[in-house]
């Protein structure tokens, strides 16, 4: 029998890249997270995610985002923050980390794991 | 005195608050007497001194917001509220508020950037650690004034 799937539930996205693990995370937090990085950091915002939630086999688990940005950035940890605090409310209070990425800062090995581990959000 | 008296508790939860109020602006006063740039952000490896100071203002500023939003507030809330509480002082819209219990915006974002100020990407890179600190920085007024205005009521009130 098979079993409705309510908006709020986890589904499994279509993985748009082959070999590549997928996110989970529901049609509508992906847009969520979309509007809120646009509005927040602009309209040239790519977001990516990475960490747990691209593997399947983990549940729950902390969201990390990558958020690049074309241009520097005045105040990037009250950007960061802002989108943590609005995207966690999004996820019904789940805790997300946000790392940037812009011209006026230091690239970390944090940037290349995102970078090279991470799936963007289309 | 019945062992469900919230009374004792209460007068004991804003003592601390008012004394972490205090701990907090002194450290403040302290580490902001100049702006928290980038430049003084590089040189905290060879200041010691300022190091501590960084320290102790992201140390009180968090302990602040953990004993007004885990605490004060949730042993306040039932006495002052028609509505259940919400699940923490991050979810106080003004709609919420009840009153006189103040909404909370702000609340969660101050909270993550002192906590990303320990952070190794933040230490790590003088851009965002002074971007956390004077963000924190601009956000101790509204901090205290929430934590003395829910002294002040739950004193004002007759609950302590």
């Amino acid at each position: 029998m098979g079993m409705l799937q309510g908006p709020s539930q986890i589904t499994q996205c279509p993985n748009p890249i082959d070999g590549r693990p997928t996110m989970r995370l529901t049609a509508e937090q992906i847009e969520g997270i979309r509007r809120i990085a646009r509005r927040l950091a602009g309209e040239q915002v790519e977001v990516r995610v990475f960490g747990s939630r691209l593997d399947d086999r983990a549940r729950g688990g902390d969201l990390d985002l990558l958020l690049e940005l074309p241009d520097p950035i005045a105040n990037p940890a009250l950007l960061a923050a802002q989108v943590a605090a609005q995207v966690s409310r999004l996820m019904d209070g789940r805790k997300v980390d946000v790392v940037l990425a812009a011209p006026n800062l230091r690239r970390l090995p944090i940037h290349e794991v995102a970078l090279r581990e991470g799936q963007t959000l289309q | 005195m019945s062992a469900s008296d919230p009374k004792p508790r209460l007068a004991f939860l804003t003592r601390v608050v008012r004394n972490e109020c205090r701990h907090l602006l002194t450290t403040d006063q302290r580490l902001f007497d100049q702006p928290f740039s980038a430049e003084r952000a590089e040189t905290l490896e060879a200041d010691p001194d300022l190091a501590e100071r960084v320290e102790a203002f992201v140390g009180r500023f968090g302990r602040l917001q953990d004993t007004v939003g885990d605490k004060l507030l949730p042993a306040i809330w039932p006495r002052s509220a028609r509505r259940p509480a919400p699940p923490s002082t991050t979810w106080i819209a003004p709609s919420d508020s009840a009153g006189w219990i103040p909404p909370t915006p702000g609340w969660r974002c101050a909270s993550s950037v002192t906590r990303w100020s320990t952070v190794h990407a933040y230490v790590e890179d003088p851009a965002l650690l002074s971007s956390a600190l004077e963000t924190a920085h601009g956000y101790v007024p509204r901090l205290i004034a929430i934590a003395e205005r829910l002294a002040s009521e739950a004193q004002g009130r007759g609950w302590v």
